[in-house]
């Protein structure tokens, strides 16, 4: 018995996933309800290297939800990226893990540099930001979003997951980000309460993530096209392809400058430094 | 510090398609990527963002290579590079699957040609890539080095490629 993952089960995925999944690092933005799943997931997986980020501690109001996430946890105010950590080694003491007690906009350096981001945050501008930054530095992004709505006195939930990758079309491209819904959001700003959030949804949602990174990583068959935006009817309990998937454009119309790409205010003099 | 070039799949599918034209007299074609560089805690990065072709006039007949540019093709490159203040990678396909390499003529006219582009674009590092259809090698002079760095390819898409292949190699 050794501390190595025996990942034999899933030999199906390819002779070398094991090296491939080992040598791949996945960001993880987020790691609440959503995040704290697909970390967990990613773990078992194999996956070798990781960068939690994400500012927050674990409060009483986590815990309907957040993966790993214990009661002693809300008495510590356990930071969620040590709990994602925790998780994460518990699986795989081998991972690597990189984490980060920030917002990610403070550890752009190391985000860089990574294979995969997941984006598992609550507001519209912030995936939309990540979404930016991401296809600056060419980085697939997969993004998990959630919703409780009210409506005539009963509740509805809804959510999908979206693979944006370069070159392809991007949230703006599939109407997930728009100028309204950025205004709209930013005149909510500050308003009191948080959304609501159950575990069930978040769980099915990041499972669909994982699988989408793992048709990047290492594909069990390549026959069939992927979508690209999958949505999530919380109230059926269905996941289907979305429907905007049949007007989209081949190409990204919204990234396609090489004034897009690369750093912004790139000096040389950085070189020697590093 | 590693040196990698990311390029998205649509971009590298259409750099290849467009290697693999025919030419009157070439035996290969060559082209350059435009890109753009970041720094990462780890890494320098190439972002490949598009391709300036060489015109097929601008190849000369010469049987001792697979493809040789003339003057006006690398004037062009060089204009371009100073123009849209990109780094420029020199790019050429091996047809075959596995781990290409420079040939020795590869290797000598890199040193001479790349570190052209820093009379027009000082500031930043520009390369060579020879493909295969599934693996990559390339070279990258960087700012205030004259020996060329090893620069892996990142092909970005679904499934991701190349990255994986060179890691294995």
């Amino acid at each position: 018995m050794t501390d190595k993952l025996n990942l034999e089960r899933q030999s199906f995925l390819g002779a070398d996933s094991e090296i491939v999944l080992g040598r791949t690092k996945a960001a993880l933005v987020g790691l609440g309800g959503g995040g704290s799943h697909v970390a967990q997931q990613l773990a078992h997986i194999g996956v070798g290297s990781f960068l939690p980020i994400d500012p927050d501690c674990m409060e009483d109001t986590n815990l309907n939800r957040l993966v790993g996430g214990a009661m002693e946890d809300v008495k510590l105010r356990t930071p969620k990226v040590d709990i994602a950590e925790r998780i994460i080694k518990a699986v795989n003491p081998a991972a690597e893990v990189v984490k980060r007690q920030a917002s990610w906009t403070e550890v752009t350096a190391e985000l860089r540099d990574v294979d995969v981001i997941f984006a598992c945050v609550d507001s519209i501008s912030c995936r939309s930001e990540l979404e930016v930054f991401a296809r600056r530095f060419l980085i697939p992004l997969i993004d998990i979003g959630m919703d409780v709505h009210e409506s005539s006195d009963e509740f509805s939930i809804s959510g999908q997951v979206m693979l944006s990758l370069p070159g392809k079309p991007c949230m703006r491209c599939m109407g997930l980000v728009t100028d309204e819904a950025l205004a709209k959001e930013a005149a909510k700003y500050g308003a009191a309460g948080g959304k609501p959030q159950v575990i069930w949804p978040n769980g099915t949602l990041a499972s669909i993530a994982v699988g989408f990174f793992m048709r990047l990583v290492t594909p069990w068959e390549t026959r069939k096209a992927t979508p690209v935006l999958l949505e999530y009817d919380g109230d059926l309990q269905t996941v289907s392809p979305s429907n905007k998937l049949s007007y989209l454009p081949a190409h990204c119309k919204h990234f396609d400058s090489l004034n897009d790409l690369g750093d912004p205010f790139w000096n040389s003099d950085a070189l020697a430094v590093a | 510090m590693r040196t990698i070039l990311k390029i998205t799949a649509i971009l590298y599918d259409d750099l290849v398609r467009t290697l693999r034209e025919p030419h009157d007299f070439a035996a290969e074609r060559v082209a350059f990527l435009k890109c753009r560089p970041a720094l990462s805690a780890m890494s320098l990065l190439l972002l490949a963002g598009g391709v300036h072709h060489v015109e097929d006039g601008d190849y000369v007949d010469d049987p001792s290579a697979g493809a040789t540019i003339g003057r006006s093709a690398l004037r062009k490159a060089l204009q371009t590079a100073y123009a849209e203040a990109v780094s420029m990678v020199h790019v050429h396909l091996h047809e075959h699957r596995g781990r290409p390499g420079f040939s020795r003529t590869d290797l000598r006219e890199n040193a001479l040609f790349v570190p052209d582009f820093w009379n027009v674009q000082p500031g930043l590092p520009h390369g060579a890539v020879v493909f295969s259809f599934d693996s990559s090698v390339g070279q990258c002079w960087i700012p205030g080095s004259t020996i060329p760095a090893c620069m892996e390819v990142a092909i970005v898409g679904s499934p991701m490629r190349c990255t994986w292949k060179a890691a294995r190699d």
